[in-house]
């Protein structure tokens, strides 16, 4: 939205207007550590790619986010926002996008956000409703495009086609977890009062751009079953955003969760990470390098033996259950560690997950066996018959965002300049994809790596052209094939 | 080894230990030979015997026989005959500073020829293990000499232990088994500054690092490092690789050797060969010896059908399968024992009996002149910085 453009912006809810400035200042300071969007936006400032795409975002509010949502709409895009995760808003960002850069807090005039921390799951679900119709003021008119981190609104878009479709939706009472309900409740509540309303927002939709393994998971299975309603770029298997956001990320981010939670001294402890993929290696780097004793447990056997190769004794939890004292889930899956487990740790062990999603600690098992002793926000004590307690870090959910800051300003560059670069793509050149889930090209990955090496000083080496004959590759890359893992 | 070298070019022109009789129980090494060297510019005679028959390299006792003013009492894997024979060799030239590795030159020289006690200004000693024989005499009241403590200057101590030691342990242990480190579980019995070295670098390479420790403040360091610390009876069923540094005997014994997996290699970092119970391990075999399956790895196989794998005969393994310190580990250890004994010389007698910490400025000086030579310069204090820090208000 332009200066001259000016209009109060009432279409948003947020915590506290009042924050804006705070937000502003983070937002500024963030802006010299993303270099690949702020290069993006120089690049792409005249040919406004984006002019036209209406963008709904569904992706933690945080700073780094808000460079990215003003990222989007310095290319021309309309954009409408909400926090994928009940607790990852920070409400100084999602105040400062409601304001917007020209806006006061009086007289707002950013971008509509509908995100706090904190949110019921009623309210989670109300947000992103509310941010997948309501664009160019119309309150019926969706996205042409969404940007996902962890397919929760594409999962709304094509859930409620599904039951349109069929006619009735599932009963709630029969939902297997409560946001399932919540989730079966609203949708229930939209089919009635109007049965064509998601089926609509779909056909509008030229594709998806999703952040994360969950949601890419979710992708994958409903191109299979040949049930995605458009293309999906898959942009969490992209070399700088998954090696970068998940490794280096988590590496910086676990261990401030634990430390602004707990302020427990891990130097000396014994530590479980479960699972051993990237998050699972950051995050035992992370407490290693602490003073921690990483146990691993993993179900993989190239994974495990990773792990053993870099010195990590790998167990099943069951044998490490009482003697350990910090538990880290990172899998992935559900069901990682349950309420049985948790009633034979250590007094005051510490629990916490930093995968995407909330189910991978058994939390509905330990409200039925313990009482719940909130210590301050997004750290309770779970009190068990016996008298011994477990620390519980963000209700189970990503205790990275919820008890820190989330991935550090650089590493979400990355994986955000290559969710601009994404939209790009897929809003331009729509007609090149299927309705299947593609990743980025090569080239393209390099590029976003290129855009983030002058900022910490790399001065990279150029292949001579006899060199790159010999190798069989471009002087300008790409450089390795596709199926290189890096 | 610059440090040495720029010593031994002063010792040239000022010739500090004119007419003196270093009697040397050193490790007969080419490193070591850079010290003699720097003993004889100096103006002294140095006679030489090894610290340990297994690390004697012949080719360089044989260039330091050549030398003015050298003797050379050492071969390499002499018997211990022949060994105490060349300590008394040394002593036989009634040495007036001795230089010892394990203290073998004092205390033969207080038991078997307290004769010559009486001339000597004293005696510099390289190693832990050394020290404690030497306490053990201070404190029942029989060490007569002064004996500065080498081994704990802190230019010693930081890069002989943690860096030379523990880097040429692991040296040792790879070259005589070509073990892969990643993946195995190393136990580390004993946390010292060698230990620590050791237990970091397995850590480093991959290993899965267990230690064990008898001084609590030890241990919690090693566990606030995240290192696994348990007794040695219980790491005995975990490790793959034993690796001994306490200066205790028999750290390694029957019930260990009882609970041990097939395969599981022994090897001692620390300076005698007492650490492994050898007696043992045989008795465990049946009283048989052990196989030689590779040079330096001796397979002792079990009634039961284990296998256990010890390396260079219990003795320091960084020494007698590695090629022990890098030289310039070595230079910082042998330019503070060249300094050492120029203190001793000059103070003529000034100490009193007892062990003696290094001087701090000998310290200072050696790190002085390894800085130098890497080229690396320091900050020095503002006078305004001094005043801040002497002053209490």
């Amino acid at each position: 939205m332009s200066a001259t453009e000016s209009r109060t912006l009432t279409d948003f809810k947020v915590a506290d207007l009042s924050l804006a400035e705070f937000g502003r200042k983070e937002i500024r300071l963030a802006e010299h550590e993303m270099p690949g969007l702020m290069r993006t936006r120089e690049e792409f400032a005249a040919a406004q790619p984006l002019k036209g795409a209406r963008i709904m975002g569904s992706l933690h509010m945080t700073i780094q986010t808000a460079v990215l949502i003003e990222t989007l709409t310095a290319l021309g895009a309309e954009v409408r926002w909400v926090s994928c995760n009940i607790f990852s808003t920070q409400d100084h960002a999602a105040a400062a996008i409601a304001v917007g850069p020209n806006g006061t807090p009086e007289d707002p005039q950013g971008v509509p956000v509908f995100a706090w921390k904190g949110e019921t799951l009623e309210e989670y679900w109300w947000c992103t409703e509310k941010a997948l119709t309501g664009f160019s003021g119309d309150p019926e008119l969706g996205p042409n495009m969404i940007l996902d981190d962890g397919g929760d609104a594409t999962m709304l878009v094509h859930k409620g086609t599904e039951f349109e479709k069929a006619g009735a939706v599932p009963d709630p009472a029969g939902a297997e977890s409560e946001e399932f309900k919540v989730f079966l409740t609203l949708l229930q509540k939209s089919v009635a009062e109007n049965p064509n309303k998601w089926t609509k927002v779909g056909e509008d939709i030229l594709g998806v751009t999703e952040e994360t393994t969950t949601g890419v998971h979710r992708l994958y299975e409903l191109a299979r079953d040949g049930e995605l309603l458009f293309p999906a770029i898959n942009v969490n298997d992209s070399v700088t955003k998954s090696k970068f956001d998940n490794l280096y990320g988590c590496r910086h981010s676990l261990v401030d969760g634990i430390n602004r939670a707990t302020d427990v001294m891990l130097a000396g402890k014994t530590a479980v990470v479960c699972g051993f993929g990237d998050v699972g290696k950051g995050s035992a780097e992370s407490l290693r390098a602490q003073g921690a004793r990483v146990i691993v447990t993993e179900i993989d056997p190239i994974c495990a033996l990773q792990a053993s190769m870099q010195g990590y004794q790998v167990a099943r939890l069951e044998d490490v259950i009482s003697s350990a004292d910090v538990f880290i889930t990172t899998t992935g899956n559900k069901d990682i560690i349950l309420v049985d487990d948790m009633a034979k740790m250590k007094h005051q062990a510490i629990v916490g997950n930093i995968g995407h999603f909330d189910n991978e600690i058994d939390v509905a098992g330990l409200e039925k066996a313990a009482t719940r002793i909130n210590i301050k926000p997004q750290v309770d004590e779970w009190k068990f018959p016996d008298g011994h307690t477990i620390i519980l870090l963000s209700e189970g959910r990503l205790l990275n965002l919820g008890n820190a800051t989330g991935h550090p300003s650089f590493v979400m560059s990355n994986s955000f300049t290559n969710q601009t670069i994404a939209q790009i793509e897929l809003f331009t050149k729509n007609d090149d994809y299927d309705k299947q889930v593609y990743v980025l090209p090569k080239h393209l990955d390099e590029k976003v790596a290129r855009l983030h090496l002058d900022a910490v000083g790399v001065k990279l080496t150029e292949l001579r052209p006899d060199q790159a004959a010999y190798i069989g590759v471009p002087v300008e890359g790409p450089y390795k094939p596709d199926h290189y893992r890096y | 080894m610059p440090v040495l070298r720029s010593i031994r070019e002063r010792f040239g022109e000022q010739r500090p230990l004119a007419g003196i009789t270093v009697g040397a129980c050193l490790h007969v090494t080419a490193e070591t030979a850079g010290l003699v060297t720097a003993l004889t510019a100096g103006g002294a005679q140095v006679a030489l015997c090894a610290a340990n028959p297994l690390a004697t390299q012949d080719a360089v006792a044989a260039a330091l026989a050549q030398l003015d003013g050298v003797e050379v009492f050492a071969r390499h894997g002499e018997d211990l005959d022949t060994y105490a024979g060349h300590v008394a060799d040394v002593l036989d030239r009634a040495p007036s500073v001795t230089l010892d590795d394990g203290a073998d030159l004092l205390v033969t020289l207080h038991a078997a020829r307290p004769d010559l006690l009486k001339g000597m200004l004293g005696g510099t000693e390289e190693t832990t293990s050394g020290l404690v024989r030497l306490r053990a005499m201070q404190a029942d009241g029989r060490l007569v000499v002064p004996v500065l403590a080498v081994n704990e200057a802190r230019a010693e101590r930081v890069f002989n232990d943690h860096y030379g030691t523990a880097q040429s342990t692991l040296d040792g242990i790879l070259r005589a088994t070509n073990l892969l480190l990643a993946g195995r579980t190393i136990v580390v019995l004993g946390y010292g500054p060698t230990g620590r070295g050791i237990a970091l670098r397995a850590r480093g390479a991959g290993a899965q690092v267990v230690v064990c420790e008898i001084d609590p403040v030890a241990g919690l360091d090693a566990r606030m490092e995240g290192f696994e610390v348990m007794p040695s009876l219980a790491a005995a069923e975990r490790g793959d690789v034993f690796i001994t540094v306490t200066g205790a005997p028999h750290v390694l014994g029957a019930q260990h050797f009882a609970r041990m997996k097939d395969g599981a290699v022994l090897a001692n970092a620390g300076h005698f060969d007492v650490e492994i119970d050898l007696g043992a391990l045989r008795e465990a075999a049946g009283g048989a010896g052990g196989v030689r399956v590779r040079p330096l790895v001796d397979q002792f196989r079990l009634p039961d059908g284990r296998s256990l794998n010890l390396l260079a005969s219990g003795r320091v393994v960084n020494l007698a399968a590695g090629e022990g310190h890098p030289a310039s580990v070595m230079d910082l250890s042998f330019a503070l024992q060249a300094l050492s004994v120029e203190h001793l010389v000059a103070g003529e007698g000034t100490l009193g009996p007892g062990v003696h910490p290094v001087p701090d400025d000998i310290d200072r000086e050696v790190a002085r002149l390894k800085l130098a030579s890497l080229g690396v310069e320091l900050d020095e204090l503002t006078a305004e910085q001094r005043r801040y820090r002497r002053s209490w208000e």
